[in-house]
């Protein structure tokens, strides 16, 4: 990490130093609200999100660079604090509270996993300041009173709706689900099972299966006495492992379609390329034949140094901050926390100008309503405040994922 | 139909049970003799685990040298928390010796994951398929399993009630201070007993990484059950826990016809719960323990 343009100590070094001058200069709050815009970048910079976390933080830092480049929003220049969650919920409440109480931060961007999504969603939804997140469950939509939550990644029921989607394209018949007991896993299967039973299917057999077992042979064994031609699992990468390597030891010979967050080289490495012949990965893919795709992939090759993988989470975390942007700028000066969430919806929803950039979008809005093109997907949230990416779906052969689908709901 | 399902559960809880009965065997050791419940057991297979997938890459895919590398790193282990820790704690309130296993638990875990990071790793051995015995499916991958644990506690018995050094471990056990003036050395006895815990926790792990994934978590994961194998067996007392792990895990899997997968582990607790209600010292009764 130490040498990068954008480590997280230099992200919080940067911040903090702007944040003493800003107090130091003119210690009113009502100053830096009206001048400032500051952004909360909680990422999962290290645990099990670390292959995303410093890069998702990069990414909002060059979408904050490139709005205030362009004279920033609504005459607010962004600032950005960058946090770590660890990727567990108790580490990112304290860094949540941090942010809120010490910070004063008037947006919390870039959650990762739902367990710590739902852990901070109260703290913001306390504070009244909005949250954007990249995490699947449900209960986000559910619990989100306050319209504050904006989902910038497919819930699990649409992931579920994607699987469906797959397996028909697949021409499997008798599907079954097996589904890790979370949030995030049985909303995956529900997902699977409303749209497969809306369109007349049947699914043969569901199990719901517990983390951290010996072994998952009992699981499987009722799952296969039903004879299902493929097996949906919404899983992890470790249970993934043991169940794909227990189906292969009982002679299984149905197929699997598991998510695009189970597969990983591990999973080759753990298992070899005649398991995972065949197996389906289907994942949420970011707006690749957007232009704004094309201008993120580029800035981000330009500054984003060796040590940081832009992935679809990055590309997530980028479009938070360009949204922001945009909605700062359509509320226009002055305005409050309330009114700017306000306008998150309407720039980036079917109706108006197609826009792909923030200078785009900030010379557009003097003519009308404009729809922020996302580089990760072309948002248009829903009522829930949820994005809907496109999905692929994609083959593994001799341990490769070979992309045979895409999918648009 | 019935029966093959049935048999097949049972088969399945019993493989399970066979890899927890390690720990289980461990712990009662430890609380039988040092008299507290040793929550570093769980790193400490977690800990074997890891030491037995490096050994056995580093032995040119060797499975036996990794087992007997990675046993011998959590013996090693576990006489180390025992002489710089435990020792300390002989005589003190049971809660002491707790917080420090408990302490020493998180130094493992994390000593493990800053060298090792998070990611999941697999013991490099070839997938096998099974076959049909009768009504049973089974992995012969499954049998190795069963059959190193079966030794490993034939081998711990052998030691406790056949050798000198285990009717030495039993006196300091019953009686520190008599065993004491009768010329045997506690130290020593009790480091032999720290390091056969080791090892059989270690081997426990690596038994329970062969079948599943290791990660830093899995031994933290897999205390519970084993603290359950033991209550329910009577604390103390080695072949109680063999028996309470395997009641717990066949009557896991055989119940989830009845209850569904997720509340299995419900059940295993039901049980030991039922049965300190029937019998509050455990399925075997005190004259039975190691002391």
């Amino acid at each position: 990490m130490v040498g990068t343009p954008f480590t997280r100590r230099s992200v919080l070094l940067s911040a903090g130093a702007t944040a003493i001058a800003g107090t130091l200069g003119l210690p009113s709050i009502a100053w830096s609200q009206s001048d400032r815009f500051i952004v909360g970048a909680l990422n999962p910079v290290s645990g099990a999100g670390s292959p995303y976390g410093p890069a998702m933080q990069a990414s909002i830092v060059m979408a904050a660079d490139e709005i205030n480049a362009a004279g920033g929003a609504a005459g607010r220049m962004i600032e950005v604090i960058g946090e770590d969650t660890q990727s567990a919920p108790d580490a990112a409440v304290t860094a949540a509270k941090k942010l809120i109480e010490v910070n004063k931060v008037d947006a919390i961007l870039g959650t990762w996993s739902s367990g710590v999504s739902l852990a901070v969603m109260p703290l913001a939804l306390a504070a009244g300041i909005p949250q954007a997140v990249t995490s699947g469950a449900p209960q986000i939509s559910e619990l989100d009173d306050k319209d504050l939550i904006w989902r910038f990644n497919a819930s699990n029921v649409l992931f579920g709706t994607a699987f469906a989607k797959a397996a028909a394209a697949f021409g499997f018949e008798r599907p079954a689900t097996m589904a890790f007991n979370n949030a995030s896993g049985i909303g995956n299967s529900e997902g699977f099972t409303e749209a497969w039973t809306a369109d007349g299917g049947e699914v043969v057999a569901e199990v719901v299966y517990e983390p951290n077992r010996a072994s998952y042979r009992s699981e499987l064994q009722r799952v296969m006495s039903a004879n299902p031609d493929v097996i949906v699992a919404g899983s992890y990468l470790p249970d993934t492992t043991i169940l794909l390597r227990e189906w292969y030891q009982l002679g299984g010979t149905n197929k699997w379609i598991i998510p695009g967050w189970a597969f990983g080289p591990q999973l080759v490495e753990a298992l070899g390329p005649d398991v995972l012949e065949g197996v389906i990965v289907v994942d949420s893919i970011s707006n690749e034949s957007a232009a704004s795709y094309d201008h993120y992939a580029k800035m981000f090759a330009e500054n984003a140094g060796p040590n940081l993988t832009r992935s679809v989470y990055s590309t997530i975390a980028y479009d938070m901050m360009i949204t922001f942007g945009l909605a700062i700028e359509a509320a226009g000066p002055g305005a409050s926390i309330a009114e700017i969430n306000a306008k998150i919806r309407e720039v980036a929803s079917p109706g108006g100008t197609e826009v792909f950039t923030f200078a785009e979008g900030k010379e557009a809005l003097k003519n009308g309503d404009i729809n922020y093109q996302g580089a990760s997907s072309r948002l248009d949230f829903d009522e829930f405040g949820d994005a809907k990416p496109d999905f692929a779906a994609a083959v593994i052969r001799n341990g490769e994922l070979v992309r045979s689908e895409v999918i648009t709901l | 139909m019935d029966f093959a399902l049935f048999a097949n559960l049972a088969f399945n809880g019993l493989i399970e049970g066979a890899v927890i009965a390690l720990p289980a065997v461990a712990l009662t050791l430890v609380f039988g003799v040092m008299g507290f419940p040793n929550a570093s057991t769980g790193d400490v297979m977690t800990a074997g685990a890891y030491a037995a997938q490096t050994g056995q890459i580093a032995m040119a895919g060797s499975i036996v040298a990794g087992v007997i590398v990675g046993s011998v790193a959590s013996a090693l282990l576990a006489l180390v928390f025992y002489l710089c820790v435990f020792r300390f704690f002989q005589g003190r309130p049971s809660m002491y010796a707790l917080v420090a296993s408990i302490g020493l638990a998180f130094a493992t875990r994390s000593t493990l994951t800053f060298f090792l990071g998070y990611d999941q790793r697999v013991f490099p051995i070839p997938l096998t398929r099974a076959f049909s015995f009768g009504p049973l499916r089974i992995v012969p991958s499954d049998l190795y399993i069963l059959a190193t644990s079966v030794g490993a506690i034939v081998l711990v018995f052998l030691l406790l009630y056949v050798t000198p050094l285990g009717r030495r471990m039993r006196a300091v056990a019953d009686n520190p201070d008599l065993a004491r003036s009768c010329g045997i050395s506690s130290h020593r006895v009790l480091s032999a007993m720290w390091l056969i815990a080791g090892a059989v926790t270690g081997l426990g792990g690596i038994l329970f990484g062969i079948k599943t994934v290791i990660t830093p978590l899995m031994g933290w994961e897999a205390l519970l059950p084993a603290f359950a194998a033991m209550i329910l067996g009577g604390i103390g007392n080695p072949a109680g826990a063999i028996a309470g792990a395997l009641t717990i895990g066949i009557a896991q899997e055989l119940s989830t016809p009845f209850v569904g997968f997720t509340y299995k582990i419900g059940v295993g607790f039901a049980i030991m719960v039922l049965a300190l209600v029937l019998r509050p010292s455990g399925l075997f009764n005190l004259s039975a323990r190691v002391r």
